[in-house]
């Protein structure tokens, strides 16, 4: 076990979590648990988790590799079925619905790989134009792909192959994607582990920028310690549990008084 | 403005611009279908030709109604009747020629080598227009074949038959028998030759068959009468010892009798489907392939919140392009070869592209391209969309 500091979850306790009290609520999720495989192969990655992500919060989830935070995050992207507990994201209840109604879900979901994932044989605004197209508007979706990769600021890029882009402008085209369609909720899973420092430092901001400019909630996983201070709200999973819940200041304080523990930062 | 407008208004065609993007998985894809449509179009031509050559001897039949026994299978099997017959059909109105053709196998001796085989032996009227052949309507063939033991040879007649120059003599079921002249008939599945002479010559050679029972009746018709209006006259007025074809039913029939009797029907389909399946596992391979290296990217798509469907349709229109993409240049292949095969024999197999084999082995092409789609489709919608988290 790691000597990471414990701070139970409580809800309604004093914790970031906590925030201004009547704010919008994105993401709850209650007495989570979250099992893998079946029979005797059966092992349980998530326990209990308790989880409330206001509107317009950007949270950071750390913790070890192997801790469950992918799969949390796919639960809440509504990528997994979740069949314990209760997991309300935008206002819908997730658990117990069927494929079809989860792909509905997905569709107010800005999802943000740790590889970009584009298609090789589309542009970068054609890339960008696949999620435009999934809300019906054909007309604009052109005009809006090109906007916002203005916005990331590859407007000299629009009409360029993912082959002939670097890993940062790669993935900040599949920001533009996660972003194009004004989602509510942003989930990213380590979006900057492929890229260098200053790349990964400028893709961290965008998000910021963008975040705030349309409102949304951003939750992402990152090992990343010197992008902690765009976070809200920093929570820390170990072995499936949500072990601590505070803001980016008590986090550091956290783990510089107590010699920081290098498990956290495990790339 | 207008035309940019509309086109921004389009889905971004993902098949194409996937399968696009790999260019030389595209060739050997294109290769592979453009192959198996060869393949069919190959099996087919040759089936076609077969079965052509089982009745394109009709062309040179100068009838537009035909009266057989209803006992008779094909040309070499028919069962004789009167002749009483013809002279009632040339009494309806619309008839304007009324001719009977007489038919029997003779031994035919090859004089080179001696040995006889059954020969292929028609008997006419010399002056009746029975035949179309040029060689046989001059008055000197007509003069000719009104000579006692003498015959017209087919061209086509197999070599082991013998020499067939004009003026030689051999022997035609132990009688003497002169060659007076060629023309070219061909004898289907039915012949390995044929020989063409007089009535009066037939009933030398097949005595004591009488004149009397014919074979075959012929019927010309008035320019511009409706055969078919014919046919029900003649129908009503005939008794049922005879039945009643236009020139284009009887080819059917005996064409149909010859893929039934023989395999020829069974090996051709064979080959077609044996080309069909080549083409589907290729198909398969490539679209596997595809979809193997795209999972990441279709993955992506779900979890943005595409549908199973959606993946489905772009597999699906991946084949519908491979497969139409593949057939033109089978097409144009095909084409070429029947071409090559019509010159090589001569004429003999006629290899000719039908409208109903173009769009028979077109479809055929985008069923197998379909089929393929279908079997490799299944990876691609049942992908985790959560993968893309791995
Ligand atoms: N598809 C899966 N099937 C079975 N076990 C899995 C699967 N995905 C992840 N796991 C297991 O679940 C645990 C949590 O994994 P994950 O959520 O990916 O952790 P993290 O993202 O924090 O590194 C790990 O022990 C991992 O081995
Ligand atoms: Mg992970």
């Amino acid at each position: 076990m790691s000597a990471v500091p414990v701070q139970p979850v409580s809800p309604g306790a004093a914790s970031p979590g906590a925030a201004s009290p009547g704010a919008e609520i994105s993401v709850q999720v209650q007495t989570l648990d979250y099992f893998f495989g079946q029979g005797d192969l059966r092992k349980q990655v998530l326990f209990n988790i308790n989880l409330e992500l206001h509107r317009g919060q950007i949270v950071i989830m750390t913790g070890p590799s192997g801790s469950g935070k992918t799969t949390l995050l796919t639960l809440i992207g509504a990528l997994r079925s979740a069949t314990t507990g209760s997991l309300r994201v935008l206002g819908q209840e997730l658990v117990g619905l069927g494929n079809r109604q989860l792909v509905e879900v997905r569709r107010n979901i800005g999802f943000i790989f740790q590889a970009h994932n584009l298609f090789e044989s589309l542009t970068a605004a054609q890339n960008v134009e696949m999620a435009v197209e999934l809300t019906g508007n054909l007309r604009q979706k052109r005009q809006r792909a090109t906007a916002i990769l203005e916005n990331v600021g590859l407007g000299d890029r629009v009409d360029y192959k993912p082959a002939a882009l670097s890993g940062g402008q790669k993935q900040r085209v599949a920001i533009a994607r996660a972003l194009v369609n004004q989602p509510q909720l942003i989930l990213a899973d380590e979006p900057t582990a492929a890229l260098d420092k200053q790349s990964g430092r400028d893709v961290v901001t965008l998000m910021q920028q963008l975040a705030q400019e349309q409102g949304c909630t951003i939750l992402m996983v990152t090992h990343d310690n010197r992008i902690l201070d765009v976070a809200d709200r920093i929570i820390n999973l170990v072995d499936g549990r949500l072990e601590s819940d505070t803001n980016p200041q008590q986090f550091v304080e956290a783990h510089t008084v107590k010699s920081l523990d290098h498990n956290m930062f495990v790339m | 403005m207008r035309l940019s407008w509309r086109r921004s208004r389009r889905r971004i065609p993902l098949a194409w611009y996937n399968l696009r993007h790999e260019r030389s998985r595209l060739l050997v894809a294109i290769a592979g279908v453009a192959f198996a449509v060869l393949l069919m179009f190959m099996n087919l031509g040759f089936l076609g030709a077969l079965i052509n050559t089982t009745t394109n001897f009709y062309d040179q039949f100068n009838g537009d109604i035909f009266l057989v026994s209803p006992q008779s299978l094909e040309i070499s099997s028919t069962k004789a009747f009167p002749r009483q017959r013809l002279y009632q059909a040339a009494g309806i109105e619309g008839v304007q020629r009324a001719m009977p053709l007489y038919a029997e196998y003779a031994l035919w001796k090859n004089p080179e080598t001696q040995i006889s085989r059954a020969m292929f032996v028609y008997g006419f009227n010399p002056s009746d227009p029975v035949f179309l052949m040029p060689e046989l309507n001059t008055d000197a063939a007509r003069q000719a074949l009104q000579q006692p033991n003498t015959t017209f040879i087919d061209r086509r007649s197999r070599p082991e038959f013998g020499p067939q120059t004009i003026g030689l003599e051999t022997e035609a079921d132990r009688r003497r028998i002169t060659i007076v002249g060629q023309y070219a008939l061909g004898g289907g599945f039915a012949a390995d030759g044929t020989l063409i002479m007089s009535d009066q010559n037939f009933r030398r050679y097949f005595a004591p068959r009488p004149l009397t029972q014919i074979n075959l009746g012929l019927l010309l018709l008035d320019p511009g009468t409706d055969a078919q209006r014919v046919q029900a006259t003649l129908r009503s007025r005939l008794p049922a010892d005879v039945n009643l074809y236009t020139k284009a039913e009887i080819v059917r029939k005996e064409s149909q009798f010859w893929i039934q009797t023989t395999s020829i029907g069974f090996i051709f389909g064979l080959g077609v489907l044996v080309s069909f399946i080549v083409g589907t596992v290729i198909v398969y391979q490539i679209l596997y392939t595809d979809i193997r290296d795209h999972l990441r990217e279709y993955a992506t798509l779900k979890a943005i919140g595409y549908s199973g469907g959606y993946l489905f349709k772009v597999v699906l229109h991946e084949a519908v392009i491979l497969a139409l993409l593949g057939y033109v240049p089978g097409l144009i292949l095909a084409l070429g070869l029947y071409a090559l095969a019509d010159n090589a024999t001569a004429g003999t197999l006629p290899m000719q592209m039908t409208l109903f084999r173009v769009v028979f082995v077109l479809a055929l092409t985008i069923t197998m391209c379909s089929l393929s789609g279908l079997i490799s489709v299944r990876k691609a919608v049942t992908t985790d969309p959560a993968a893309v988290f791995a």
